[in-house]
């Protein structure tokens, strides 16, 4: 039936020659989708374990509904909408790996930038899924474009979101093509639907040349959606009038603080599947980095930001917007406060400044640190101006349910999962990339070098 | 003329976009007004609004005829816990309703005094901005609408208004109605309610129910636009306040001392 037992009887040798040719020296880079080992199903049956979990947590939701979370009439938007604002500012590394290293011809950007497109797709589909999860009525979600009202700034993320989770798979589809090529060359029984997939490719020149049209295009094209995205998000708060949400500054702040929290995820990710996948020869310390000195400047930047958002208010000092700022310094919500404010600048500053401390393991912990702090910093901002909006009320307390915990962490099983379903099909480390950048990085570096250097009398002949 | 597939395939997505032109053209050019009333004209030559008289509310202490009067006939459920409680008017201590009077000066004797609460059918309404499906809408006369059978249950309108008039149904509230009005809907869990300004009873020419209630006559109703109503009799010579005016919402609730 499969294409290898019909040739099995004449020409082994021909076949296994042509293997070799499409394989090459990256073995490893295929390995990972032919070879299961049993950690992978230990892996996938905690994660599916956990999955079903967060389902039945849904479904009891579901069944007597939003009760049972911690939510209240006063506190009534919470980890859900927390989590909403979180993963789709995760979404944002895909993008910055991807895109923009690839607009600033960064070569070292090559054998990650697949891993950090997937997480953005995935980690997209969670954001959406939180606010269908924290809807009173999901039989109704589709109101929302039978009956849309533009007006509401919650269509703004509709329209923006789709966009970007659109123009996101397109740009990880097209940079999948090569590979899904050089697997259908590899035959097995999967053939067909590789072929499917690879659209005929041949690789041939003219072939590479459209293809990098597109994927230069599609780059361009992805940024401004980007930073659309999490500005748009942050003003479903700041366009209401609520204290410590109504602030002209949450647009730059929230995709700042989404590009911080996304690339830190893509460094755990980095070294999760380096570890995992034996990449070390692609993913090194160099990338981790790389990556690291950028994050220690997103790291002061988010910081600048916190800072201008809250020395306004405090300057300020109007009653209502205080209420809330001191809830936040010495109030109820002080230990999350200075937790998320450690969490997210204490502990990654010095971590990610000193080169000492900028290894592997060091950028992991700093990442680790930021992604935690970051989800709180989301529910920090959210959860302490309903307490006191405008009027404070009697007995406003919220404390997440374990229904809306088991959802958290269905959602983060989903995606892991998702994910390690996803390297079983396809490469992780885009293998024809890093090819590409081995044959013809250098040269095209070199070239470049060449052209910023100052004009002797000689090179003008 | 010779077409190989890439040559198809472009003419082919043109067509689709020169067709998707016209009917996207329509879906976002949709500016209709929010479903007219089929009487808009009429509804739009009055405005409705309320004043209140704070201190003869404080004639009987623990009175709670308005609001046993408009949860009766509205359905509003007694769900028995602060968490998911469901008001359409409510008492909070005046000190928490108007912290700007409070000076250094002021005698304590009336700031824990109750001051009623409903809906302001402000005239400039945020919830309706806020609504993604229209669920909730200003009607012609002012009186800001809810539409039960739309709301997805989104709670933004309730982010968006700043005097917390808005309830979510976080169960179902059926099993915790005493006794169902069948003259009115009840609601299902994951939706939005508040105040309607009784416009249920107005369309028959009754006013709102909790002004009816007050034996004191606390709560005085009519149409502001009409010079010679009672309510511009009420408000034209006494000191006036309301909630948080600085906001630009022009509620239609008027608070007299």
């Amino acid at each position: 039936m499969t294409p290898i037992l019909q040739h099995s009887s004449f020409d082994w040798a021909l076949m296994i020659d042509k293997r070799q040719k499409i394989i090459g020296e990256d073995r490893v880079l295929f390995e990972h989708i032919w070879k299961t080992g049993k950690g992978f199903y230990i892996t996938i049956s905690i994660l599916g374990a956990l999955v079903l979990w967060g389902l039945y947590a849904y479904v009891t939701q579901y069944r007597t509904g939003l009760g049972v979370t911690g939510l209240s009439r006063q506190i009534f938007w919470g980890v859900y909408i927390t989590d909403f604002v979180f993963f789709i500012g995760i979404s944002h590394a895909g993008t910055f790996i991807s895109a923009v290293l690839r607009v600033l011809k960064a070569e070292w950007r090559r054998p990650i930038s697949r891993l950090s497109e997937l997480t953005t797709v995935f980690i997209l589909m969670f954001g959406v899924g939180s606010v269908l999860i924290d809807l009173g009525r999901p039989d109704r979600m589709l109101y929302a474009i039978r009956y849309a009202h533009f007006t509401s700034p919650l269509l703004w993320d509709v329209c923006s979101i789709t966009t970007y989770l659109t123009v996101s798979s397109i740009s990880l589809y097209l940079a999948l093509i090569p590979d899904i090529a050089m697997l259908r060359d590899l035959g097995g029984k999967r053939e067909w639907f590789y072929r499917i997939l690879s659209l005929g490719w041949r690789g041939t020149e003219e072939e590479h040349r459209r293809l990098d049209k597109a994927i230069g295009f599609v780059s361009v094209l992805v940024i401004p959606v980007m930073i659309t995205v999490h500005t748009v998000v942050s003003f479903v708060f700041a366009m209401t009038i609520q204290p410590l949400w109504h602030s002209a500054v949450f647009g730059p702040y929230f995709v700042v603080g989404a590009i911080f929290s996304g690339v830190a995820s893509v460094i755990v990710v980095m070294a999760i599947l380096r570890k995992a996948y034996h990449l070390e020869s692609y993913i090194k310390p160099i990338h981790f980095n790389n990556i690291g000195v950028f994050l220690m400047a997103m790291t002061l930047l988010w910081f600048y930001f916190t800072f201008a958002e809250y020395i306004t208010v405090v300057y300020g000092n109007e009653p209502v917007h205080m209420a809330v700022f001191w809830s936040k310094i010495s109030g109820k919500f002080a230990p999350l406060f200075w937790l998320h404010f450690t969490l997210c600048f204490v502990i990654p500053l010095p971590i990610l400044a000193i080169r000492k401390y900028r290894t592997i393991r060091g950028t992991v912990i700093a990442s680790i640190s930021i992604v935690l702090g970051m989800w709180l910093e989301r529910f920090v901002i959210i959860v302490p101006t309903l307490t006191r909006q405008r009027m404070p009320v009697e007995g406003a307390f919220y404390v997440p349910s374990w229904v809306e915990w088991s959802i958290l962490a269905g959602c983060i099983s989903l995606f892991m999962l998702l994910y390690a379903l996803f390297t079983k099909v396809f490469p992780i480390v885009p293998v024809w990339e890093v090819r590409e950048g081995r044959e013809k990085a250098s040269a095209s570096v070199a070239a470049r070098i060449e052209s910023y250097m100052p004009e002797t009398g000689s090179s003008r002949d | 003329m010779d077409f190989d597939r890439r040559g198809l395939l472009k003419v082919a997505g043109l067509t689709l976009l020169g067709l998707s032109v016209k009917p996207g053209w329509q879906v976002f050019s949709n500016e209709e007004p929010a479903e007219p009333s089929p009487d808009a004209e009429t509804l739009a030559r009055k405005r409705w609004g309320m004043g209140i008289y704070v201190r003869k509310c404080w004639k009987e202490e623990g009175c709670r005829d308005c609001i046993d009067a408009c949860h009766r006939i509205h359905n509003v459920p007694d769900m028995g816990t602060l968490k998911e409680e469901i008001k359409w008017i409510w008492k909070a201590p005046y000190e928490k309703v108007f912290p700007e009077h409070e000076f250094e000066v002021t005698q304590e004797d009336y700031q824990q005094k109750p001051v009623m609460l409903l809906c302001n059918q402000c005239d400039n309404p945020p919830c309706v901005k806020f609504c993604p499906t229209r669920a909730t809408w200003r009607r012609e006369d002012g009186i800001v609408m809810m539409d039960f059978h739309r709301c997805i249950g989104c709670r933004y309108c309730m982010a968006g208004c700043p005097y917390g008039s808005r309830s979510f149904n976080w169960r179902d509230p059926r099993p915790f109605i005493k006794k169902v009005a069948l003259d009115f809907p009840t609601r299902t869990r994951g939706v939005v309610e508040k105040c309607n300004f009784c416009v249920e009873r107005l369309a028959q020419g009754l006013i709102p129910a909790c002004v009816e209630a007050c034996k004191e006559k606390a709560l005085v109703f009519g149409d502001l636009k009409d010079p010679k109503s009672e309510i511009r009799e009420v408000l034209k010579f006494k000191t006036l306040y309301q909630r948080m005016p600085e906001l630009g919402t022009k509620p239609k609730i008027y608070y007299i001392l």
